[in-house]
């Protein structure tokens, strides 16, 4: 094709124009020291595309709030939304670049991508959140100082549901079959699973199903053959309905199906009926909108007409995780700046972090305490039951197996000074 | 009158066949040199990190393939995979304790030999199957990664990249690992520049045109082929080792996906195939271009001027990728490497319009 | 492992297949009449899926969904020959591949973007009770898939015994002579291209049925691709047959292996199947073979 001289140098120049004011437009926001930024870097086009949009639209909402309600200790919260598509260096790219904005806290929520950028947020001394995902050894805090997953990770998930099972019927000589996902996060319980197998005297069975989840016929015919007494799911996304379903149609009874925390209202309604109920699941925020922050925020935001999206997603699971998630980032920022001072810093900020003891934002969640050894808080929950329109709490908040847990954290920390550089 | 084609005659074979036989071309070449070598002098951190260092290493990656494709004429669509085998026996070599220079030419021999198996799927076919193949591939060499525990570290399956010297001189800081990556780019652009002055070019583009032709006057295109895979081989796997180690400084399986794979042959194409001035061209459009653009919507967006939610606006980059794809392929199948060289043409002669060149 | 789990395995990989090969047919049609291998039919299927869970969502009961879906994914194939693949004409087969795959990235972008990343759900009211056989159960959408697919590949079948039917065959075989005897082969391409449209939405309704319409529908592309390759690039009966090998292979296998390996080995019995094919015999069972001459 032949092109005019004249429109090449004119595209040539609109181009250099439109490169200058991207690669310009990033970092030009004024460098206050009033607002708190928090870069919530999250996978809207890939992996965790079931999650993100109703978790990202609940962590505005809360921000809206807050900044509506006079901030935190009056600095207003500046959130910073980006795509990083769940691939580590657009990650990276996308924190530097926030970083250099200004922005003191992270959230990935993308294990790959939170992996990768741990070393870096380490180094820059900027506290990043991993709530409920990430690796297992990230909760100590001697080794993490600057990652807080806040949150039970998915062995403290995995060694609830064990207990509320020992609880309801004992786990002795009891069959367990673990369906999960062919992938690090759906293999991580297992050292767990199987630790206690032992001193609890279950039979434990897994069955992986490939990435990403939409065919695992293979797998149930072979868990039906097992005839477990109960069946653990541990996938996200599509998958869990199809797990679900395929539990079901293998003839198991959909009240000894136990899941990660990754099962929302979105999976189970797809099921007609009476189908589903009585599947149960790990949860870490309470769902609906009955507590007080979500009821502000529908009367403040939403009824305003500043929410971000559907407002029939307000009280589902994941958008209660987000608002649980930036409820914490905003405490821990609130006790910095009163005993630290402004003006908000990364390290001040987990200085902040290690202070919260027994937060509950409100009846959200769980009383959380951070300290500077353990960042996951605890690793608080509960189990939940689908009653055919919610998600209903059978038990009240608690931990499990705790020590176990740890043992094995102490454990991943010895192999990896083994294999640690200089 | 930019080029001051006037005046340069050579009276010996060697000054007529340089690689830039006029001074202009001479001087821009050097212009881009220094500013290359002086780019930690003048840019900010940010810029140097984010945008020009993994430009660089993603050049060379490009340069590697379209030695490949461009140059050999076979097509590859698992070079992810090439790359990742690299990067994770630097690590795990690295780690072991060998000396950094000796772990990335372990790593890229490595590369290279697994390469050639991929190139014995080319002795086979060409054309779509091959395209199959060395998917399939891709997908081996993934699953290879992610279930051998030896290989990816486990479930948690991050290495960190040990901290490394590179000839005496510790690669730790930004401006270190920087010039690691630019000596390496500058090495594969002056291969990759000479390559059709040697012999060995010349078979790989009688292969490539028509490979039963070439092998009736002599050519042996097993050998060919498989030596094009091997050295394309190398040179990604040493690539994808500096990649870990300047750039991500830790290797994750999800780092040389079949997306990766796409996106290096988007950049060989979108530069123009076979082209060296076209893989900095077209890896830069492929690696910039969604960047630049999501930087112009975010702050539209987050001002109320375009109504678009969060959501898609996470897709916008996405489509604008695959629209400069198509679009490129539409308009310019030749690639950027034909509109700078279009460009350069009417510079030639400029103020005049035509050039015999 | 007695004999039911294996017939188990056989029957669920085999409607697995099929429906695998509703989606290889769609390639398929398609490289008969251009010679183009379409690496976007995963993301066509993604759309097929999502347009037809936003017809259900306006309230249409799911078969006018499909039936409006199917016409609405006729006239996008159309329009996709009309737009990109014109100007391709001459283009070499990379260019074009290469066009296939921008396409569906930009799909993969512009579909989840615009109508919403959570996965939708698609009600065929089959209902998930599945059908008993001793002691081997079948599930029923899988049942359904299958038999939606055999009647998609008996009705290519007839089709191609059609007067345009035949113009396409010809088309297939050679773009210039077709057009010497005034056979418009921009229209047979346009045809073949809806006709792949139609296949998308057979094809997405079931998947999306089985696991939700999102975007990972377009990750079917990797196992039609193996039952294209297995089976033959340009041929039908071959799309079938291939389709139920890949889908008994990547079922009965995974199923005695992955116990052994503790991980899935569904996607490295694809790969194995596309290598060996290629390998062994690179035109597939039923693949006619290329000879280029110098």
């Amino acid at each position: 094709m032949r092109h005019s001289i004249r429109t090449l140098i004119g595209s040539g120049l609109a181009g250099a124009a439109i490169l200058a004011a991207g690669l310009a437009g990033g970092a030009a926001h004024a460098q206050d020291k009033a607002p708190i930024k928090a870069a919530t870097l999250l996978d809207f086009t890939r992996v965790y595309t079931f999650l993100t949009d109703e978790y990202s639209q609940g962590q505005q909402d809360y921000v809206k709030l807050l900044n509506l309600e006079g901030g935190v200790g009056g600095h207003p919260v500046d959130l910073i939304v980006r795509d990083q598509g769940s691939q580590p260096q657009q990650g990276i790219a996308l924190y530097n670049q926030a970083r250099d904005e200004g922005a003191i806290f992270f959230d990935f929520l993308s294990t790959p991508v939170a992996n990768a950028v741990m070393p870096r947020a380490n180094e820059d001394h900027l506290p990043m959140i991993t709530f409920a995902h990430g690796r297992a050894d990230a909760i100590d805090g001697q080794r993490f100082p600057f990652v807080f997953p806040s949150a039970a990770i998915y062995r403290s998930q995995a060694a609830l549901l064990l207990q509320y099972m020992d609880e309801h019927g004992g786990l002795k000589d009891k069959k367990i079959a673990f369906v999960h996902i062919d992938s690090p996060f759906g293999r991580e319980p297992i050292a767990l699973l199987e630790a206690m197998s032992k001193t609890k005297g279950f039979t434990l069975k897994t069955f992986p199903y490939a990435v990403p989840g939409t065919e695992q016929s293979a797998a149930w015919t072979d868990v039906r053959r097992f005839r477990p007494d109960n069946v653990i799911i541990w996938g996200a996304g599509p998958g869990q309905a199809v797990s679900i379903r395929g539990a079901i149609s293998n003839g198991i009874s959909p009240k000894s199906i136990y899941s990660v925390i990754w099962l929302s209202e979105t999976d189970m309604r797809s099921f007609q009926g009476d189908a589903v109920v009585g599947v149960k699941r790990f949860t870490a925020v309470n769902t609906g909108a009955d507590s007080a922050i979500l009821k502000r925020i529908s009367e403040k935001v939403v009824a305003a007409g500043k929410g971000t999206g559907d407002a029939k997603v307000v009280g589902s699971t994941y958008y209660n995780i987000g608002v649980a998630s930036m409820a914490i980032m905003a405490q821990a920022a609130r006790q910095a700046l009163d005993k630290l001072g402004p003006p908000l810093t990364g390290d001040k900020l987990k200085a902040g972090f290690e202070m919260i003891k027994d937060f509950d934002a409100e009846g959200l969640m769980p009383p959380l305490t951070i300290t500077d050894k353990d960042h996951q808080g605890g690793g608080w929950g509960r189990v939940s039951e689908w009653d055919g329109s919610k998600w209903v709490p059978l038990n009240d908040w608690g931990h499990a197996y705790q020590d176990v847990v740890w043992q094995l954290v102490r454990e991943d920390a010895e192999k990896a000074a083994k294999e640690a550089k200089k | 009158m930019f080029y001051r084609l006037s005046g340069i005659h050579h009276t010996r074979y060697a000054s007529a066949r340089q690689l830039w036989p006029l001074p202009a071309d001479r001087w821009q070449v050097a212009a881009v040199f220094v500013l290359a070598v002086a780019a930690p002098l003048y840019m900010s951190d940010l810029y140097l990190s984010s945008y020009m260092l993994p430009w660089l290493v993603w050049s060379t990656a490009t340069l590697a393939l379209t030695l490949l494709m461009g140059v050999a004429g076979q097509l590859h669509f698992g070079f992810g995979a090439v790359m990742a085998i690299g990067a994770y026996t630097s690590i795990h070599l690295t780690q072991a304790g060998v000396p950094f220079e000796f772990a990335l030419l372990a790593a890229g021999l490595l590369a290279a030999l697994i390469g050639c198996l991929f190139g014995a799927a080319a002795l086979r076919v060409k054309g779509l199957y091959l395209v199959m193949a060395t998917l399939a591939m891709q997908f081996l060499v993934d699953w290879v990664i992610v279930n051998v525990k030896a290989i990816s570290g486990g479930a948690v399956a991050t290495l960190q990249a040990p901290s490394v010297e590179f000839l005496w001189l510790p690669v730790d800081t930004l401006v270190a690992r920087y010039y690691v990556a630019l000596l390496w780019a500058v090495i594969v652009t002056l291969l990759m520049l000479n390559i059709k002055r040697t012999s060995f070019g010349r078979a790989l583009v009688a292969v490539r045109d028509k490979d039963f032709a070439a092998a009736v006057i002599g050519v042996n295109i097993f050998k060919y082929k498989l030596l094009a895979f091997f050295t394309s081989s190398f040179l990604g796997g040493v690539t994808g080792a500096i990649l870990a180690f300047c750039f991500y400084r830790a290797v994750t399986p999800q780092q040389f996906s079949f997306d990766i794979s796409i996106q290096l042959v988007a950049m060989v194409l979108v530069g123009g195939l076979g082209s060296v001035i076209g893989a900095f061209l077209g890896a830069g459009f492929v690696l910039l271009a969604p960047i630049v653009l999501l930087n112009i919507v975010a702050p539209l967006v987050e001002a109320g001027w375009l109504p678009v939610s969060a959501s898609l606006m996470a897709h916008i980059p996405l489509m604008i990728y695959g629209a400069m794809i198509i679009g490129f392929l539409l308009f310019e199948p030749l690639g950027l490497a034909k509109i700078y060289d279009n460009a350069r043409k009417y510079f030639l002669v400029w103020p005049f319009r035509h050039t015999q060149s | 492992m007695n004999i039911e789990f294996f017939l188990e395995l056989l029957a669920n990989g085999a409607l697995t297949g099929l429906m695998y090969g509703m989606v290889a047919l769609g390639i398929v049609l398609i490289y008969k009449s251009s010679g183009v291998l379409n690496f976007a039919q995963g993301a066509m299927v993604m759309t097929a899926g999502y347009v037809t869970w936003l017809l259900t969502s306006f309230g249409l009961s799911i078969y006018a969904a499909v039936a409006l879906g199917i016409v609405a994914l006729f006239a996008f194939g159309l329009l996709i020959e009309r737009l990109l693949l014109r100007t391709l004409v001459g283009q070499p087969i990379i260019m074009i591949v290469m066009l296939t795959l921008g396409l569906d990235i930009f799909l993969r972008g512009l579909v989840p973007g615009i109508l919403g990343t959570s996965p939708k759900h698609l009600d065929l009211g089959v209902g998930m009770a599945p059908l008993v056989l001793g002691d081997v159960f079948i599930n029923r959408v899988y049942l359904l898939g299958g038999v939606v697919a055999l009647a998609l590949f008996a009705l290519a079948a007839l089709f191609f015994r059609t007067r345009l039917g035949t113009k396409l065959r010809a088309v297939s075989d050679d773009h210039v002579s077709s057009w010497s005897v005034g056979i418009s082969v921009e229209h047979a391409v346009a045809v073949s291209w809806g006709l792949a449209g139609i296949c998308a939405v057979g094809a997405g309704t079931i998947w999306g049925t089985v696991q939700g319409v999102e975007w990972s529908l377009t990750a079917l592309l990797f196992p039609a691709v193996a039952v294209v390759i297995l089976g033959g690039i340009d041929s039908i009966p071959g799309a079938l047959l291939g389709g139920i090998v890949v889908g008994v292979l990547g079922s009965v296998i995974p199923g005695y292996v992955d116990p052994l390996v503790g991980g899935s080995t569904r996607d490295v019995v694809t790969s194995v199947v596309i290598l060996l094919t290629i390998m062994i015999r690179p035109y597939g069972m039923f693949g006619r073979e290329d000879i280029e001459r110098v």
